[in-house]
């Protein structure tokens, strides 16, 4: 039996062979882990779906490969066995171009030259690796396709100067021509994939140790901010928050809580709860922007950034945020974090995010300007909570009082919405914190 | 160097044939003493007389099987069937016998005929005297196809049809029959196969045929002084054979194909080009291919309805400056 790369997920349709648990000539069981796929979302393990002997791995560690790509070959008990032996080569063969190692008498001598190098050579037009510098968003036609993978360009920086925004084949001409093709196309090339000792080094002025190949999360964050900032024009808005009456309902619900669930009771939960109930009052904030016209969804679905121990952000998105108490929203968060953390967050935890939150406030930050998760028009930031001298106003006179307070701020998008708007959401979010029965929610 | 009209050149080619090939004789409805209705043929008759300028009745298959049995026997005919459309009613000649006989025969029997046809619409003359039917035509394998732009070719072109040794359906674009060019004195022969780059330019290919080419190159004026768009119009002149070089070395260049024809949208020929560069240049394409056509409906008589079916140069500027 082939195992095949599956489809995870809608959108994708490659990934990259991260890790393998097993070799040939292994038995294993009915659902052992056989080898872990990255993909663009997430790293997934792929198990055996029958027990047997593994016979072949036909791709290595580092290599994308495309959907419906035959992994390795399974040699499953009480399946004929010579069926198995005359079937399966043919459709390895094909798929593992062993010409690549009579073609290149070098890559002989390494005994395991990396794949993406030997697809390149066999067949370079269906090379996949060259698809990963063309964002699938962008409307690519044949002839700029062909210049991309001829000149093996990075295109994120060309500006379109086609019908509406459109990158022509004369924009990729000039960008080849203006000489700034070549800069990005390096640093694009991870060095790693293609360790080769008899290449000099480009630069050998500098210390190549100090050089990081982006890996796959950070090139796609890095694609995927650009994108929003040359999308989006970002107005930054920030309020002042005081977490009186959550501290209250933390400080007396929190022991239990951590009793009874092994965690914290944060304040993330109640903002998110906070943002959720503003929504409904200002639905445009939960929206994206199409062409011309501004879709704004019907359910809450609120992504939440999450740092992977400094390698990395990702947004798992908590679902329907409208009808959810903050209990079951910190559960929520709580679970997505650790399958973040542990790269299981499957296809389905990312999608349809309709605003973002990004939380920086436990390093103690003072106000964070955040970029917006496209195609959603607002992002909040939440930063440190601080116990501060607050003045507080009474007919007896004014005092001042120590009260923890935080600073709530929001990229908006100033396509879709203006500022008064973003400003009484704003308020409107502050109001919900400052003064919502939080005691019910827990 | 004469200035002659489309009509003009037609006679000019068939009087240079005819006085070098006494094999080569001419015969239709109307075309001897009275010239032609489109009078495409005057003097034809008084130069060559009866035997060799020939009326004949009212009937396009008569005309046809006597073609081509003349051909079949040593003669090099050229029979004129007045109106394009009528060839619906000679069709089982053209498409069962005068194209296959030289295969079928193994090349014993051989139909060297040219059969010229007023062809295409512009002339108010309603839905079955308008018809562009050069895609018929190009539909049939053993026919050779040639519809001219000019007067100038139309004499080359026509003088190339009557040497060919195959059959070949010339197409006269009746709405030109009045239009002038400089046309070369003597002996003039351009062989059939080979496309003309009526302009050059850059950044879009347009590929068009007798009627649609001088709105091609006038649109491919508006185009560079409106829109500073440089524009390569190519007149195919001949669809069988077809220059497929012409058109894959110029969609190379500018990476933009828009045909431009009269047929009905669908299978015109524009079709055949559109699929000729999808598949030889998928590559080079930074847009997709567009077709300009006319609709796929009966061909209207009333003037306002004629004209906004048939491609205009306002249309083909309007799509050319749309595309991506």
């Amino acid at each position: 039996m082939n195992i095949l790369m599956p489809q995870l997920g809608e959108t994708v349709n490659e990934g990259t062979i991260a890790v393998w648990h097993v070799k040939v000539g292994d038995t294993v069981e009915k659902d052992q882990p056989l080898l872990d796929v990255e993909t663009d979302k997430a790293a997934v393990e792929i198990t055996a779906q029958d027990a047997g002997v593994i016979t072949q791995i036909t791709v290595s560690e580092g290599d994308e490969v495309d959907v419906g790509t035959i992994l390795a070959v399974l040699d499953v008990a009480g399946e004929e066995p010579s069926a198995a032996v005359t079937q399966e080569p043919s459709a390895v063969v094909t798929k593992e171009p062993s010409a690549g190692v009579t073609k290149e008498p070098s890559a002989a001598a390494t005994k395991e030259p990396s794949a993406p190098t030997k697809q390149e050579q066999t067949n370079p037009e269906t090379a996949s690796a060259p698809e990963a510098k063309i964002d699938a968003n962008l409307r690519l036609s044949p002839a700029v396709r062909r210049l991309v993978r001829q000149h093996d360009l990075n295109i994120s920086s060309v500006q379109g100067t086609g019908k509406k925004g459109r990158i022509t084949r004369q924009d990729v001409l000039a960008f080849i021509d203006s000489g700034a093709a070549s800069q990005p196309a390096l640093a694009a090339t991870p060095a790693p994939i293609t360790p080769n000792s008899s290449t000099p080094m480009p630069t050998p002025a500098m210390d190549s140790r100090s050089v990081i190949p982006f890996d796959k999360i950070r090139k796609l964050t890095a694609d995927h901010m650009v994108m929003s900032k040359q999308t989006s024009p970002h107005v930054l808005q920030a309020i002042e928050v005081e977490y009186t009456a959550v501290d209250l309902v933390r400080k007396s619900v929190g022991p239990a809580w951590k009793a009874a669930n092994g965690y914290s009771l944060t304040y993330l939960p109640f903002i998110t709860r906070a943002i959720a109930l503003a929504i409904t009052e200002f639905p445009k904030m939960n929206a994206s922007v199409e062409g011309d016209s501004l879709r704004v969804h019907s359910l809450i679905n609120l992504g939440i950034a999450v740092d992977l121990n400094f390698e990395g952000l990702v947004v798992p998105v908590v679902k329907d945020c409208r009808s959810k108490k903050v209990s079951q929203i910190a559960q929520e968060i709580r679970a997505l974090s650790i399958k973040a953390r542990e790269r299981k967050l499957s296809p389905d935890d990312f999608a349809g995010g309709t605003y973002t939150i990004s939380n920086s406030g436990p390093f103690g930050t003072h106000i964070t300007a955040p970029v917006i998760n496209q195609p959603q028009v607002g992002i909040m930031s939440t930063d440190g909570i601080k116990k501060r001298p607050v003045v507080v106003e009474s007919e007896l006179g004014d005092t001042i009082a120590i009260r923890p307070v935080g600073i709530l701020a929001q990229s908006f998008d100033h396509r879709a919405i203006d500022g008064a708007y973003s400003a009484a959401f704003l308020n409107c979010v502050r109001g919900i914190l400052e003064n919502h029965d939080w005691a019910s929610e827990v | 160097m004469a200035k002659l009209s489309y009509r003009e050149a037609v006679a000019a080619a068939m009087a240079q044939e005819m006085r070098r090939d006494d094999r080569v004789i001419f015969l239709g409805e109307d075309v001897a003493k009275a010239g032609g209705v489109f009078k495409a043929t005057v003097g034809l008759y008084d130069e060559f007389g009866p035997l060799r300028v020939r009326d004949t009745p009212i009937s396009e298959q008569a005309i046809l099987g006597a073609a081509m049995g003349a051909a079949m026997t040593g003669l090099r005919p050229i029979a004129e069937i007045m109106f394009s459309d009528f060839f619906a009613v000679c069709w089982d000649t053209v498409v069962n016998e005068i194209a296959k006989a030289r295969y079928m025969t193994n090349g014993q029997v051989e139909t060297p005929l040219v059969i010229r046809s007023g062809n295409g619409g512009g002339a108010r003359f309603g839905a079955q005297h308008s018809q562009s039917i050069e895609n018929w035509a190009m539909a049939v394998p053993g026919l050779k196809v040639v519809a001219p732009s000019n007067a100038a070719d139309v004499k080359g072109l026509l003088a190339a049809s009557i040497r060919d040794p195959d059959p070949v359906l010339f197409f006269e674009q009746k709405s030109m029959y009045g239009t002038k060019c400089e046309v070369p004195d003597g002996e003039y022969v351009i062989p059939l196969g080979v496309a003309n780059v009526a302009v050059e330019g850059t950044d879009v290919t347009i590929v068009a045929l007798a009627a649609m080419v001088p709105k091609a190159i006038k649109a491919a004026e508006i185009l560079k002084a409106e829109h500073g768009l440089s524009c390569e119009v190519i007149d195919l002149r001949c669809l069988v054979p077809l220059d497929t070089q012409s058109i894959i070395k110029s969609v190379i260049k500018t990476g933009r194909l828009v045909t431009v024809e009269e047929n009905p949208r669908l299978c015109g020929w524009g079709a055949e080009i559109a699929s000729i560069a999808a598949e030889e240049l998928f590559w080079n394409l930074d847009a997709p291919i567009t077709r300009i056509t006319t609709p796929h409906i009966p061909l209207a008589s009333v003037d306002v309805l004629e004209d906004l079916m048939i491609p205009s140069v306002d249309r083909i500027v309007k799509t050319v400056s749309e595309m991506d």
